[in-house]
């Protein structure tokens, strides 16, 4: 009796190892990954509260459409991925730097001349925009 | 006496044996599936966490294109995002747009990166209308525009 106890909670023992083994080794990687997630969004909400442009100018100097964008937040703003809208529509263009720091402002050229009256957005990668009527 | 004894010990050992191993095979599949259910779930969140996209048209500009209506999607999370219509569901007015009378310029956008959602224009009435897109893992956005 006393043997078959011994060896009963010894294989219960074992089951609950492994069990253990089995939760720590799917809980810690979900967990760690949930918590990457989880500052990342946390990342973008906050570059999200500190971006801001606004734009100062929009000018026509031919061939181009020069628009005039101050960074006036607090983080920099990758060019590449920003867009233009010219009333309503999204057009391509160039931009004079890569990066916009803060309090710095950069010149988009857009192949294409607004009428008065249009109105024109830019947004940033993170979906921050600002208006401007031509 | 003695041998009849020693016989029903060894039946007690084994029989013991065998329910402890009972016991403890379907406690293993139990927690295991339990733990892979939690994994699962774990990756769900983590997505929803992830997933981020926002309409970025000018609401008093909508661009049209033959018989289309053009909305910028742009991915603003941090996770690549499957653009088709099985993935993406959307409502004008609360009105489920049919399957067929929307679809995207791309399969897939990255981050930062924008596709273009082309509706139907007999989907949408003149005068304001709000546009709710629902994405992968139930992410969605809402955009209220004039047309």
């Amino acid at each position: 009796m006393g043997l078959s106890l011994v060896a009963a909670t010894a294989i219960v023992g074992i089951a609950v190892l492994v069990s253990i083994e089995l939760i720590v080794g799917t809980t810690i990687p979900t967990l760690t990954d949930f918590h990457d997630s989880y500052d990342d969004m946390k990342d973008r909400s906050i570059e999200k509260v500190q971006t801001d442009i606004t734009i100062t100018n929009v000018a026509w100097s031919d061939p181009n459409m020069v628009i005039t964008v101050n960074n006036t937040g607090t983080e920099t703003i990758n060019t590449s991925y920003c867009n233009i809208l010219f009333d309503g529509s999204s057009k391509t263009f160039t931009c004079s730097v890569f990066n916009i720091y803060p309090e710095k402002t950069a010149l988009f050229n857009v192949q294409e001349r607004a009428n008065p009256g249009d109105i024109i957005k830019i947004i940033t990668p993170n979906g921050v925009s600002d208006y401007y009527t031509v | 006496m003695g041998f009849s004894l020693t016989g029903t010990q060894v039946i007690f050992f084994v029989a013991s044996v065998i329910i402890a191993s009972a016991v403890s095979g379907v406690f293993i599949v139990v927690i295991n599936d339990v733990s892979n259910s939690l994994s699962e779930r774990g990756e769900r969140v983590q997505d929803q966490l992830d997933y981020e996209f926002a309409i970025i048209n000018d609401p008093n500009n909508i661009p049209s294109e033959g018989s289309n209506y053009l909305f910028y999607l742009k991915n603003i999370g941090g996770k690549k995002i499957s653009t088709t219509n099985s993935t993406f569901t959307i409502f004008i007015d609360g009105e489920l747009v049919a399957v067929a009378n929307y679809n995207f310029s791309d399969n897939s956008i990255n981050p930062d990166e924008v596709t273009t959602m082309y509706i139907v224009t007999s989907e949408i009435d003149a005068g304001d209308s709000t546009l709710r897109v629902v994405g992968p893992r139930d992410i969605d956005d809402e955009f209220t525009f004039t047309i």
